[in-house]
């Protein structure tokens, strides 16, 4: 019987059902991976490495399995942007300083425009731009008001474009 | 422009420091054995043959069914107790399960060499309490497997 919420499978993994375990974790890293790898960049493995171990250490505390990939989503961003910050190398520039199309510092990837970028800012435009979330669950998810959400994706987002359209 | 974010990825030995994880009690041993990956997971992949010589407390181990990647097997320990284990067997990648027991193998290319990681887990209540302990052990057990998993990959 198909399972498309796959609460069948959350629910052995809950009871400790190792083989649902693994097929969970089949399923859960490469979305953790898509959420991480733009948040902690190169710390993107380690980042993904510690959502999925708080997410598979608490999924008794999971009371809806059907919404197992939200409560996933949670954890990961958090989980990303704490270990991003706490293995920051290198201080990013503050949005405002994040070059202009046009400057010849500009590179034209999305991976170093996203490095210039605080980690919190990579959170917001990923559960934004990839996730598709609006700006109250965002806020929700990352605990800063709605205002604060729109402002630095306004801002991020434009920096992220005209580099990436360029 | 999705398609472009950059994406991270779990090796199958951290993927199995994740399953560790969750699994109360659980038993984890990770070490780097100077062999190639197809050599070492040749070893590893071979539950009938192989598995009784890396886990002591397994005398046999039969394969009764298979159907691509899950395999059912029967298992005999050294004390006579049989087991039936479900099984999830691909390249790097091998749960089993029976009522009583969870074992776990991973394997990634590390240079010329191979990452193993090892996983044991018995079921039954209460092994939760017994979690700080039972991880002690996993570097003694550990070893132990390491040793004759390298003994199995070196006389292939």
């Amino acid at each position: 019987m198909p399972d498309p919420d796959h609460v069948g499978l959350v629910r052995a993994a809950q009871r400790g059902d190792a083989l649902a375990m693994q097929e969970l974790l089949g399923l859960l890293t490469p979305y953790v991976g898509r959420l991480c790898g733009p948040i902690a960049l190169s710390d993107g493995p380690d980042a993904t490495q510690e959502a999925l171990i708080s997410i598979f250490r608490n999924l008794r505390q999971l009371s809806e399995p059907a919404a197992v990939f939200g409560w996933a989503r949670a954890i990961a961003v958090r989980e990303a942007v704490r270990v991003a910050r706490s293995a920051r190398r290198t201080v990013p520039a503050e949005l405002a300083d994040v070059p202009a199309a046009g400057d010849p510092q500009l590179a034209t990837d999305v991976r170093d425009v996203l490095d210039r970028l605080a980690p919190e800012h990579r959170a917001v435009l990923v559960l934004r731009d990839l996730e598709g979330l609006d700006e109250r669950t965002v806020g929700d998810l990352l605990r800063v008001p709605a205002g604060t959400v729109k402002s630095r994706l306004f801002r991020a987002r434009r920096s992220f474009r005209k580099a990436w359209e360029r | 422009m999705n398609a472009d974010w950059p994406v991270a990825d779990l090796d199958p030995v951290r993927r199995m420091g994740v399953l560790a994880a969750g699994i109360p009690g659980s038993l984890f041993a990770v070490d780097v054995l100077d062999a190639p990956f197809d050599r070492v997971w040749a070893v590893a992949a071979d539950l009938e043959r192989e598995l009784p010589k890396l886990v002591r407390d397994i005398r046999s181990m039969r394969i009764v069914r298979a159907d691509g990647e899950v395999l059912v097997a029967d298992a005999v320990g050294r004390l006579g107790l049989r087991d039936r284990f479900d099984v999830v067997l691909r390249p790097g990648w091998c749960v089993m399960q029976s009522t009583r027991v969870i074992g776990g193998m991973a394997a990634v290319a590390d240079g010329a060499g191979t990452r193993f990681a090892f996983l044991g887990a018995l079921r039954m209540p209460g092994v939760r309490l017994a979690d700080p302990l039972l991880r002690r052990l996993a570097r003694p057990v550990g070893r132990g497997m390491f040793r004759r998993l390298r003994d199995e990959v070196q006389q292939r």
